[in-house]
């Protein structure tokens, strides 16, 4: 009986439940991860204030809205605006759920890089805020001026081990292909050519001559014992931190950390190579409308006239301290940090968006980690990656 | 005796439990015999029939939403209920018939749609539907030759027709007014103006009101036929016209800008005279170009071939399966036998604060799996991780857990210890407790040590209940997917891995994963589905493997 | 804890019994140490302000800071730019603190640094509205875990408490009712069915997730309470993943109570719905309570499915909250997501505290009682 009646009561509670519906709002809705979305709500409140339309800000992890958006969006679950780096545009793209933005009327106000990596085979699908890269960190304790060249580096490093001052000078990633860049380019390598139209899946430089001896530097660097293998994100910044290690690469975003250790430091562009300055990876951040929004209208208010506004950019970098992508803001910025690290940026080159990049981070890594552990030597290793990474391309 | 078998009599607690609840038993029949079976019957088909009528609803609203998956899928789990409970003869399925229901909507469901993902191109190119796709390119907009764009502003007038204020300034500045129906310019107004508040009977729109009408308007043209103006941007109106319009004729996209026709693609596999793959999913023009958002279509068993027939695959693969197979036995194996050990250790009375050991030990799987990761990681770090230092500090060279292939297993293997030995230690100790005391006392009378008692009558019990559950880890670890991409992503890599990247922890899924999702355009659910399902049968074989070589435990249970 | 009198009838024990018993404890001892050591690094990051997760002290040092300068707020400040020049910059909040000695500007802008500033420093000051409260220093971590009002990871925890529940408490009573059949009839299909729904467990479902969203996607436009973004979908979505496993689980235990007891009784004219009830369930509580605990911890520390499915920050469950804390790219916050950690653990610990009398003291005190 008991059985029965239970049977009974979840039926009626089922159809009941059935019945009562859910109204749809028209409402916009914005995906931000957790550093932005205080502040994109505090912009959205003007803008409902304004049009008497309500914008639900959902806070989603960095690491999750890009997937998240590609289950959610086609479903219909999908917000209207999300925001995001540059590198998501390909694979987002291709998918078809970005929705072209015309942003020709403040265009002007921004960097033209930072404008020009939201644009994916000749589309603009973004408007950026805000432009990251790494810097060259040193312990000015330790190191008092910025090594000019990798070969100073070296040096710099060889006379803190020898004095005792600290145990090492310049360590880095295992196998952080992003954190290995600007070394790479700083001796002439480069991940995919650079042509008029974008960056050429076809034109593979991680195995050319300059790539090689880039790795070939951190392969020498390592035996002489300069740095020690088992580095991680973790253990670079503490050694960092601790004093243990005098020179890092690293970005705006390990700031809070750093200053709260206390250590005294800098931010200053990449040391330079034979072949000139070291470029590292831009990641411009910035806002999409998705191609399944059904108010691109008020979407696209939204974006360029609240956001895209200098007050907007401007509490969004108060936010997240990293370079701004508008002009006016840019200039503006008097912390030194951010200063530093705008400056090493001014010749970066913006991270590759084609889809196919998913398929060269990992033979990049794997290569890194080979030199650095001694598997293989730098050109056997670089080489095979190069290989890996055009035989996946061509699998397409 | 004291092989305690399978056929052991009845131990004498039972007996007297038996008489007791027997007469428990007897009791409750008394109260509760005669009538009710009439209304028992009726009130199971209300039950029935109410429950009927919602599954017809929901399966009517499925398909009218066009989702004719769930709709079976509810059909058959309504049918099933419905058999379940009118015939007799199925009466011991109705204590089931919950359990397969859930099971049938969130388990059997998920795994019938991965099988028919895997027939598919789904993945990154090929996310959407045809018709989403179709919707999505229409969004596409150009300027015909000659076509003009404006700055406008939106008017309404008492009817609610909507009408448009705009401003050329390509040419001077010069002003139009365009309603549904009529274009005309505006002389009056010198240059620069503002749109005036009001125009023809029409009201120029404050900026929130004029945000909602022209979000009304935007699918409207306005002005005469044959120069339609459409409101584009938050800006710009102009004689803006559909760029890529669907031809449902010939299941093709015209670019109404270049006049080139993209056809579907729905063939697959390679094509007989050039033996390039067809660009399946694809809307293809006669030049072979494709435009850019493909759509999800069948592919037959193109992902399970692409993944058999690739020779590179094979190259790491011999590899990666012996160390699954080695990395699942020794983490069920390990788990098993500490969880074991603890929870025997723990039976002992004498051992003081039982309570709080027991408590201790379990700990570490109350705590986050994925904290558990990065705290291990951080000890086994050979710069800085405890475990180093300590090494260390007996003047020994700290082991490279992340960076010797052999070092990094034991890593591995170490870490899912841990996490998984409370598992088997919480059921461990409850197959013990089932387990009567009595059956000890008489074993000990017999004289028997503890290592008889322990082969002899403790481990075959424990293994009626636990012996599933071995199989069931087992088959957890082999798709331990989680661990090894926390630990150290599959690293450190395999020099000679061809052209494919793996690293020497790689167990078979993660590395079918990362083959899935990081090659050519990017995640292909389609391919990962396929490889998933090619995994599942060589679970399945060792699975039904192994269910046959100890088909000793249901003897056992069914003899007890 | 009564320990049955037949085991404490012998006076004495013999020495080979003290060696094991001195054995046991050693070998205890060595466990606990094995299991909670790891545990205690936990702490140790939950206790660190810095936000590292390889620290090298288990106990972590603070560095010795003090305010020398906090500006009245709302005033402006002259700043040296780069260049040399002196602007003039509006903030809420400027700090001038002393670390270790050395002097170093905080600049606070709103959500700025000032609320990552976690040194101690000895008392409080007001700027603004709002207090600044550094005084606090170990427990930086969990203050900050408690007191982010954007991030209610009470409510979190609430929430993850109500769904583990509710799952584990519905896991039981179905995977019970399957148990007993198949335990207790003999029917046809019997075993192929219990074949199957092991093989169907072991189904590497890494990709069920975009099945299970879009079918609570449909599912919810008809019935809202079961839908995305409901606690009511997820429990749904644990419970039908939980039934495979413990319907074994539970069947092993059930087998292992002897047929006698029942069929008299049915026999006698009992239903199977009363045997089940009054003889049976009373028996089976140790592996009841098992599957309980087991459910309930692997459903309160689920967050894969979770995180696709609650969208709404007061729908989520604890550790999708948590989650936040390390999700960012680069910035993970680990010191406050080990502080949720150890205080999302206690749940998980009551509970297996309260009924762990229940798993192994379960049958025999059945027998004394009974």
């Amino acid at each position: 009986m008991k059985q029965v009646n239970l049977f009974l009561m979840l039926a009626v509670m089922l159809m009941a439940s059935a019945f009562a519906g859910a109204a749809q709002d028209d409402e916009l809705i914005v995906w931000a991860d957790e550093a932005h979305a205080p502040v994109v709500e505090e912009i959205a409140a003007q803008f409902t204030a304004d049009f008497d339309i309500p914008v639900v800000v959902h806070e989603i992890g960095f690491g999750d809205i890009r997937d998240q958006f590609k289950t959610a969006a086609p479903a219909g679950e999908g917000p209207d605006v999300l925001m995001g780096p540059h590198d998501w545009l390909g694979e987002m793209a291709v998918n078809g759920l970005l929705a072209e933005i015309d942003i020709s009327d403040i265009a002007d106000q921004f960097l033209p890089s930072a404008v020009a990596a939201f644009v994916y085979e000749g589309v603009q699908y973004g408007m950026p805020t805000s432009a990251e890269n790494v810097g060259f960190l040193r312990n000015t304790d330790l190191v008092p001026d910025n090594p000019a060249t990798w070969d100073d580096v070296r040096a710099i490093s060889e006379a803190l081990q020898a004095s005792g001052d600290a145990q090492y000078g310049f360590i880095m990633f295992d196998n952080n292909p992003y954190h290995f860049f600007p070394l790479q380019t700083a001796f002439g390598g480069y991940v995919f050519g650079l042509t008029a139209a974008g960056y050429d899946p076809n034109d593979v430089g991680i195995d050319n001559e300059g790539s090689i001896a880039a790795a070939a530097y951190l392969e020498a660097y390592g035996a002489d014992g300069l740095m020690p293998t088992g580095i991680d994100y973790e253990v670079l910044h503490s050694m960092f931190e601790s004093g243990d290690a005098a020179m890092i690469i690293t970005g705006p975003w390990a700031m809070p950390r750093i200053l709260e250790s206390g250590v005294n430091f800098e931010v200053a562009s990449i040391p330079a190579g034979p072949s000139g300055a070291g470029k590292p990876f831009l990641g411009v951040w910035g806002f999409m409308i998705s191609a399944f929004s059904e108010n691109k209208l008020a979407a696209e208010t939204f974006v360029l006239d609240y956001v895209g506004t200098p007050e907007g950019i401007e509490s969004l970098y108060s936010a997240s301290p990293r370079p701004a992508a508008m002009i006016a803001v840019r200039e503006a910025m008097d912390d030194e940090l951010t200063v530093g690290f705008a400056n090493a940026g001014i010749e970066g080159l913006a991270m590759p968006a084609i889809p196919e990049m998913s398929s060269v981070w990992s033979a990049w890594g794997n290569a890194m980690e080979l030199v650095r552990t001694g598997e293989l030597d730098a050109e056997t290793a670089f080489s095979n990656a190069g290989e890996q990474i055009r035989s996946l391309l061509a699998e397409q | 005796m004291v092989a305690i078998s399978t056929h052991s009599p009845l131990p004498p607690f039972f007996l007297q439990m038996h008489m007791t609840r027997q007469a428990a038993a007897d009791n409750l029949i008394r109260r509760n015999r005669g009538g009710g079976a009439a209304l028992r019957l009726l009130a199971t088909y209300l039950a029935l029939a109410l429950v009927d009528a919602f599954a017809l609803y929901l399966i009517y609203v499925f398909v009218a939403d066009g989702v004719i998956q769930l709709a079976v899928a509810v059909g058959v789990v309504t049918l099933g209920v419905n058999i379940i409970n009118l015939r007799q003869g199925l009466y011991a399925l109705r204590w089931i018939a919950p359990a397969l229901s859930l099971m049938t909507l969130m388990v059997v469901y998920p795994i019938i749609y991965t099988v028919y993902v895997s027939f598919t191109n789904f993945g990154d190119g090929n996310l959407l539907t045809k018709q989403q796709v179709i919707r999505i390119l229409a969004q596409e907009t150009y300027l015909p030759e000659g076509g003009k764009v404006y700055a406008w502003a939106i008017y309404a007038n008492a009817a609610g027709d909507y009408a448009l204020w705009l401003s050329d300034r390509s040419d001077g500045e010069r002003y139009y007014f365009a309603t549904l129906g009529s274009f005309a310019a505006v002389e009056s107004l010198p240059p620069g103006a503002d749109p005036p508040a009001a125009y023809q009977g029409y009201q120029l729109l404050g900026r929130r009101e004029a945000l909602q009408a022209a979000r009304a308007a935007e699918d409207l043209s306005f002005g005469v036929a044959g120069r339609p103006i459409q409101i584009a941007g938050r800006r710009e109106a102009g004689e803006f016209a559909q760029r890529l319009v669907y031809q449902p004729d010939e299941d093709a996209i015209l670019d109404m800008q270049t006049g080139s026709l993209y056809r579907a693609v729905y063939a697959y596999g390679r094509d007989q005279t050039t033996g390039e793959l067809h660009k399946t999913g694809q809307f293809v023009n006669d030049q072979g170009a494709a435009l850019r958002t493909g759509f999800r279509a069948g592919i037959g068993t193109q992902n399970y071939s692409s993944f058999v027939d690739n020779d590179e695959i094979r190259g790491p693969l011999i590899r990666i399966f012996l160390w699954t197979i080695g990395f699942s036995l020794a983490s069920v194996f390990s788990t098993f036998a500490l969880g074991l050990f603890f929870a025997l250790i723990m039976q002992n009375q004498r051992i003081p604060l039982r309570k709080v050991f027991r408590t201790l030990l379990i700990i570490p799987w109350a705590i986050p799996g994925l904290i558990s990761v990065a705290v291990w990681r951080g000890m086994l770090n050979e710069n800085l991780g405890v475990v180093s230092t300590i090494i260390r500090a007996f003047g020994l060279e700290p082991p490279p857990f992340f960076i010797d292939p052999g070092w990094a297993k034991i890593g591995i293997l170490l870490i899912n210890l841990w996490l998984g030995y409370p598992y088997f230690m919480l059921v461990c100790s409850g197959a013990l407790a089932a387990i009567p005391t009595d059956m000890y006392e008489a074993a000990e009378v017999d004289g028997a040590g503890w290592w008889r008692k322990f082969r002899d009558l403790t481990l075959p019990l424990l293994l009626v209940a636990v012996g599933p559950l071995l199989i069931a880890s087992f088959t957890f670890n082999f798709n331990n997917f989680t661990i090894i991409e926390a630990y150290d992503e599959g690293g450190p890599p395999m020099k000679e891995a061809g052209n494919l990247p793996a690293g020497h922890t790689d167990i078979l899924i993660s590395y079918a994963f990362r083959l899935a999702f990081g090659a050519g355009r990017g995640a292909d659910f389609g391919l990962a589905s396929a490889i998933t399902i090619v995994i599942f049968a060589m679970v399945a074989c060792v699975t039904l493997l192994q269910y046959r070589l100890t088909k000793g435990w249901e003897e056992t249970s069914e003899n007890v | 804890m009564s320990s049955p009198a037949h085991l404490r009838k012998r006076s004495g024990y013999t020495l080979a019994q003290n060696v094991q018993f001195a054995l046991q404890i050693i070998i205890l001892v060595a466990a606990v140490l094995f299991a909670v050591f790891p545990i205690i690094w936990v702490a140790s990051a939950a206790l660190n302000p810095a936000q590292s997760m390889v620290t090298q002290s288990i106990i972590p040092l603070l560095p010795e800071v003090r305010v020398v300068y906090a500006n009245e707020p709302g005033t402006l400040l002259q700043v040296a730019a780069p260049d040399g020049t002196r602007v003039e910059r509006s903030a809420e909040l400027v700090l001038l603190v002393e670390v270790a000695g050395k002097e170093k500007e905080l600049r606070a802008i709103k959500n700025g640094y000032v609320e990552n500033i976690r040194f101690a420093v000895g008392d409080s000051f007001v700027a603004g509205d709002a207090l600044y409260d550094i005084s606090s220093s170990y427990f930086i971590n969990f203050d900050t875990l408690l007191n982010t009002p954007r991030k209610p990871f009470l409510r979190w925890m609430v929430n993850s408490c109500v769904i583990a529940s509710i799952s584990a408490l519905i896991i039981v009573l179905v995977t019970a009712f399957s148990a007993y059949s198949f335990s207790r009839f003999r029917f046809y299909g019997r075993r192929s069915l219990l074949v199957t729904i092991l093989l169907v467990q072991v189904f590497p479902n890494l990709l069920a997730l975009v099945a299970i969203y879009l079918m609570l996607q449909q599912i919810g436009n008809h019935i809202p309470f079961l839908g995305l973004n409901t606690a009511g979908g997820l429990m749904l979505v644990y419970i039908g993943g939980g039934m495979g496993i413990n319907i074994w689980l539970m069947k092993g235990f059930f087998d292992s109570v002897p047929r006698d007891i029942d069929e008299s009784a049915l026999v006698d004219g009992a239903s199977h719905w009363q045997v089940y009830w009054q003889l049976i369930f009373p028996l089976v509580r140790p592996v009841l309570v098992v599957v309980g605990i087991l459910s309930f911890v692997g459903t309160y520390n689920e967050f894969v499915l979770a995180r696709v499915m609650l969208r709404d920050k007061d729908t989520w469950t604890l550790m999708v909250g948590l989650w936040q804390y390390i999700s960012a790219n680069f910035a993970q916050d680990w010191g406050v997501f080990a502080a949720g950690a150890i205080i999302g653990a206690l749940p998980s610990l009551a509970i297996y505290l309260m009924l762990q009398d229940q798993i192994v003291g379960g049958l025999t005190q059945g027998a004394v009682k009974g």
